[in-house]
């Protein structure tokens, strides 16, 4: 369930749509503004449902007649208008008023004005100026109630357009909320994903992307905007045009923005909105840059480089700051590009100086360790020689005393007994001699023949030499060689070994029937060889378990061989600058060997 | 048949005891010694015919003993060793030993060796092998074209035509390799295609009929990769 909340949630459908509403509402808001800048609304009718309680009545209405009063009875000169609104003031001696007190008083709309004559230095009227006044103010309640009509016009017009404003602010920012929360995510996952476009814009310039397109968006729509109205009257034809105008615009910034807007939040969530900049990966390849001048930890293990390093750095940036006070002295006094010179001088003297002990030394670590390795690899010949001597000694006694043995008269059961030492004894022959030409191929001590030959000619002539084995089984090889010599740089003598293994291997280990595959071909200046054979036996060991030494499957363990023959292949194959690679695939037991073709 | 005598130097003495028998056995007459320096005592007071000579051995090796011996003697010697590198055969033979046998060797085979040095040695006298100008040479093996006669050290060995002239071809130019196509078209006299495996079996038989092991051959020899030649000892 949740899981199917999430991916409904985080489809990309829901998403895309989520953006457009964004910038549908978005826009609409922005007309929304512009709508009612145009009708130049009033907009305290929105909040103040009585017009006489409005401060539009205060400041519009009342203010104005209290002035008016204010005049009329300070200079006692009566306006010379049609009052619309009934006054009465007394000051005990004088009385002003177009309304008796008593019938001001049962009016609705009535107001009392304290009326400080003291405050005022050319107040005629009253005699007693140091007395407080009371002026009655008082509006017919037809007239406010016209007020108040127009007043609730104005205020049915607002509410609904105030109302879809907001609703248009909320719903932007429910859109713009929902798309913050799944930006990144994705369906699937919990994971955060980066966009493969938007994403590699740098945030820096993505937030100063957001910040143009904004100011953009801003002069233009202060250049398309037309004056303002009247109030209330309805838009004339140009503003149409222009809150369409406007409405385009804003689409465009408000998609912008939002895309940029999403991509920063993805690489916030990512943790990347920092480093992604534009100004990090300035400061942080300068500072790669600066450090891997003084970075010498490629040199902890070796002191004498390590000095080296520092060495050079030392006198780079000496000699660097030398110029600087050079050309800076030369401005001041001369004297001082001398005395630069000279210590520059110094600078290179020592630079050359310690530089030539330290490579000293470092010839002579080299010649300590090459003689150190020299003798290292003599010791490793001599011992490969000593103990290959020291076995093959004995066994020389053991066989040929088994062949003297084998011509005395000897009882039937003792020639079975001599026989089996025979043949056993020929066999640690055979293993004595291929590990140690394992251990000298693989300790690098192997000596190569190596000359220009065909490998071709290589695989036939030596399923030519085998015939006579291959005769003697029930399986047929079928060749796939090139039809041109393909000549490598080896040691044929070694190849014929990796060969006769490989080969041999297959005719012991095949499935009666079957056929042998030799491939041959040539890509990319380099021939592989590909032998393919269909094992007789389950084979449950790994292609790296084969080549292990003295391993085989388990089946053949009782059979003639030493156990080395595919070590010895890979080995020698090596040796000979080629590679070497066995696969197993089922009952297909596959050796892959790949030559570099000389020129 | 005059029994030859063999010396037989070896610092093993259950080797040395070993070969002793198995030559015995021959009817040769047998000398042992332990190391260089009784090899040499015992050639000063005896007449051999054949030196087996361990290369590795105390006191006197059994390179330095065999050019002591190469100073007045010109018998045949066989190296006896534990290397078994091409290097080492090829050093052993260059200072002058007549054949090179490793351990652990076959019995049989090192009989053969012998059989076959002293041959050459006793029975042809190893100088006058290259008279007459129809004989090609090449160490032990002989051949006289004009009567169609081969030997190796001294032992006729019968060869078909086609092998005869694979042999005379390869002897006439000793040290040189020739790809299976060459051969072919020279024996044959025909032009060459997909012959590797008639050349082959060719030089397998004639292998089997002029070398002592087979398997490693002495004077037929395949170059992998490039082709075969006889090898100029």
């Amino acid at each position: 369930m949740v899981t199917r909340l999430r991916k409904f949630n985080r489809s990309k459908g829901l998403k895309a749509t989520a953006f457009l509403l964004a910038v549908v509402f978005i826009t609409a808001i922005v007309l929304h503004v512009v709508y009612i800048y145009y009708r130049n609304y009033d907009l305290e009718p929105l909040f103040e449902e009585e017009y006489t309680k409005s401060k539009e009545f205060l400041n519009d209405e009342l203010t104005p007649i209290i002035d008016e009063m204010h005049d009329y009875l300070a200079t006692s000169i009566k306006p010379d208008k049609e009052f619309h609104y009934y006054y009465f003031f007394t000051d005990e001696v004088n009385t002003y008023n177009n309304i008796s007190l008593d019938e001001l008083q049962k009016l609705k709309y009535k107001y009392e004005v304290l009326i400080q004559p003291w405050l005022y230095k050319e107040f005629k009227t009253v005699q007693d100026k140091s007395k407080e006044y009371t002026l009655y103010l008082a509006f017919p309640d037809d007239y406010i109630q016209k007020r108040q009509a127009v007043w609730n016009d104005i205020r049915s017009e607002l509410i609904p357009i105030t109302v879809s404003f907001l609703q248009s602010v909320i719903a932007a920012l429910i859109c713009l909320g929902y798309l913050i929360v799944v930006a990144g995510r994705k369906a699937e996952d919990d994971k955060v994903h980066l966009s493969p476009y938007t994403d590699r814009i740098y945030s820096d310039i993505q937030a100063g992307g957001i910040l143009f397109t904004l100011f953009i968006w801003f002069y233009i729509c202060g250049n398309t905007l037309m004056d303002n109205n009247y109030q209330n009257s309805n838009l004339t034809a140009d503003q149409t045009i222009s809150m369409i105008a406007i409405g385009i615009i804003t689409a465009i910034a408000a998609s912008i923005c939002v895309m940029f807007l999403l991509s920063l939040v993805r690489k916030l969530k990512a943790g990347k909105l920092i480093k992604h900049t534009l100004i990090f990966a300035i400061l942080s390849g300068i500072s790669n840059f600066v450090r891997s001048f003084f970075n010498d930890s490629r040199f902890e293990h070796y002191p004498l480089t390590k000095s080296l390093n520092r060495r050079q750095v030392i006198f780079t940036v000496s000699s660097g700051f030398m110029v600087f006070i050079f050309f800076i002295s030369m401005f001041i006094n001369p004297f001082f590009g001398i005395f630069a010179i000279f210590l520059e001088g110094l600078i290179i003297y020592w630079y050359f100086n310690e530089n030539k002990k330290t490579f000293e030394e470092i010839n002579l670590g080299f010649q300590e360790s090459y003689k150190e390795m020299m003798k290292s690899e003599k010791m490793k010949v001599d011992l490969i020689t000593n103990v290959s001597h020291d076995l093959k000694t004995p066994l020389t006694s053991i066989i040929s005393y088994v062949e003297l043995l084998s011509k005395e008269d000897l009882p039937e059961t003792a020639r079975d007994y001599v026989k089996i030492l025979a043949e056993k004894s020929e066999r640690l022959k055979n293993i004595v001699s291929d590990l140690f030409e394992l251990a000298k191929s693989t300790s690098g001590n192997l000596p190569l023949n190596l000359e220009n030959l065909d490998l071709k000619k290589l695989i036939e002539q030596t399923l030519a030499d085998m015939e006579d084995d291959i005769k003697k089984t029930n399986l047929r090889i079928k060749t796939n060689l090139t039809e041109n010599p393909v000549y490598i740089y080896s040691d044929g003598k070694k190849l014929y070994r990796v060969f006769q293994n490989i080969i041999g291997n297959a005719l012991k280990y095949s499935l009666s029937g079957t056929r042998v595959f030799i491939d041959m071909e040539t890509a990319n200046n380099y021939v592989n060889v590909t032998v393919k054979n269909t094992a007789s036996y389950d084979m449950d060991f790994t292609a790296e378990e084969i080549l292990q030494r003295f391993n085989r499957g388990d089946k053949s363990r009782s059979t003639e061989g030493s156990g080395l023959g595919l070590s010895i292949a890979e080995s020698f194959t090596q040796a000979c600058g080629g590679t070497f690679k066995v696969e197993i695939d089922g009952d297909q037991f596959k050796v892959k060997m790949g030559f570099p073709i000389s020129r | 048949m005059e029994t030859a005598r063999i010396l037989v130097v070896d610092d093993d003495k259950t080797i040395a005891g070993a070969i002793e028998k198995l030559l015995v056995m021959e009817g040769y007459e047998v000398i042992k010694a332990y190391n260089g320096m009784e090899a040499l005592d015992a050639l000063v007071s005896n007449d051999v015919q054949l030196i087996i000579l361990d290369i590795m051995m105390p006191k006197l090796d059994g390179l330095s003993t065999m050019m002591k011996v190469r100073d007045g003697k010109n018998i045949p010697i066989i190296l006896l060793s534990a290397k078994s590198e091409d290097s080492d055969k090829i050093l052993g033979l260059s200072m002058g030993a007549d054949d090179y046998v490793t351990k652990p060797f076959n019995p049989q085979e090192l009989v053969a060796r012998v059989k076959s040095q002293l041959r050459r040695y006793l029975h042809l006298g190893a100088k006058d092998s290259a008279n007459g100008t129809s004989k090609i040479v090449v160490g032990g093996l002989c051949m006289d074209v004009e009567k169609a006669e081969f030997t190796v050290d001294g032992e006729p060995v019968k060869l078909t035509a086609k092998e005869f002239k694979i042999l005379e071809f390869l002897m006439k130019n000793a040290g040189r390799v020739f790809s299976a196509e060459q051969i072919y078209e020279k024996v044959w006299q025909e032009p060459a295609y997909s012959v590797e495996n008639t050349v082959m079996v060719h030089i397998r038989r004639i292998r089997e009929k002029i070398e002592i092991n087979p398997k490693e051959p002495k004077y037929l020899k395949v170059v992998w990769g490039i082709g075969y030649k006889i090898e100029k000892v």
